[in-house]
């Protein structure tokens, strides 16, 4: 337990900082509000580790910033995607179903795999594939345009997610 | 100075309803559940975003300005959830008939 | 600015009431669900746009209200729909 008490600590002090941060924006900065939103940000740190133990890894900021720049651009890209579907007199859909195979078992990784990859172009994650079958293990996506190099994309934000996040 | 703020403000307002117009006009035409899932979440967060962004200049301080910022935030994090949630209820619900 | 973001909101509500008309039609309940979806975008863009031509910042804060509550909703509704399609399945899966 030694070495891992330092890194708790670090992440408590780290989670209090950043949601008290939040707080000032939120309730502001009079001085009964700071007096509370010191309480409730000790507290939210509390359940914040409880339901997402710090992991091994430091985040490195960086490399947080590029992710969230790419998760922001591909969003806007979604909407774009969208926008010129719909107002398309001819209405171009091909929608269906794909199966993702992913070696990523359950667990912060791949939540954040789906969360991540529900707001790209053309894709929402529709749940877990059958639990027996050649897709076990795989996650099943509904696509706008099942001929779109869906795989291949996924895999490329696979590949971006997994530099940043990883299960312990 | 203030032109200018204004000037951004329409713009990205107007803009933010371009894809919020896009959302609806999806959820009117797409054939299915989850096409019309696929218009809703992507095109009214992105048109949200714009709201959020054109409204910032016009906001009366810098913690409202964060303030609009987070709600944004919130709301795409959230989104990233739900609609997840709602395309499995869907699944379903085609397997099911 | 005050009209042309007064118009905006007279936009986005008749925008939000023709999705709900659409969304609340069905044929499902994922249809239905939407709705939540609709509103916590639609509702909270009409109520940040009022908040600012107002100058009432409190509008914000209802609006963050909003937006948390039409998440809670829609994830309760998904649990519901969960157990009822399947009544003695396996219980709830890993989320």
């Amino acid at each position: 337990m030694a070495p891992g008490q330092n890194g708790d600590r670090r992440a408590a002090i780290v989670r209090t900082g950043l949601l008290f941060g939040l707080w000032t924006i939120l309730a502001g900065t009079g001085v009964a509000d700071l007096l509370v939103g010191t309480v409730v940000a000790a507290l939210a740190a509390r359940v914040s580790l409880n339901l997402l133990s710090p992991g091994p890894h430091r985040v490195d900021p960086a490399t947080a910033a590029r992710l969230s720049l790419r998760f922001l651009l591909q969003s806007v890209l979604a909407g774009l995607d969208v926008a010129r579907r719909a107002f398309d007199p001819r209405l171009p859909l091909r929608p269906g179903f794909i199966v993702y195979p992913t070696a990523a078992p359950p667990g912060l990784f791949r939540s954040a795999f789906t969360a991540f990859t529900s707001l790209l172009p053309g894709t929402v994650p529709a749940g877990p594939a059958p639990a027996r079958g050649a897709d076990a293990g795989g996650i099943v996506y509904h696509c706008l345009d099942v001929d779109a190099p869906v795989a291949a994309q996924l895999a490329a934000e696979e590949t971006a997610l997994a530099g940043v996040i990883r299960d312990e | 100075m203030s032109v200018l703020l204004d000037l951004v403000t329409i713009v990205m307002v107007s803009a933010g309803m371009v894809f919020f117009l896009a959302g609806t006009v999806g959820l009117l035409r797409f054939p299915d559940t989850l096409t019309r899932l696929h218009a809703l979440t992507k095109a009214d967060n992105i048109g949200l975003g714009l709201v959020v962004i054109g409204l910032v200049p016009q906001a009366g301080s810098l913690r409202d300005g964060l303030k609009l910022l987070c709600v944004w935030l919130l709301v795409l994090l959230a989104s990233a959830t739900v609609s997840q949630l709602v395309a499995q209820a869907a699944r379903r619900e085609g397997d099911s008939s | 600015m005050n009209e042309f973001l007064t118009v905006m909101v007279g936009l986005v509500l008749a925008l939000l009431a023709l999705g709900l008309v659409r969304v609340l039609r069905g044929p499902g309940d994922a249809d239905r669900m939407m709705a939540a979806q609709l509103i916590g975008t639609c509702g909270i863009a009409a109520l940040l746009l009022i908040g600012v031509i107002g100058g009432t910042s409190a509008a914000i804060d209802v609006a963050l209200v909003l937006a948390l509550l039409a998440t809670f909703a829609a994830a309760a509704f998904a649990d519901c729909a969960r157990r009822t399609a399947q009544p003695g399945g396996p219980g709830p899966e890993a989320p």
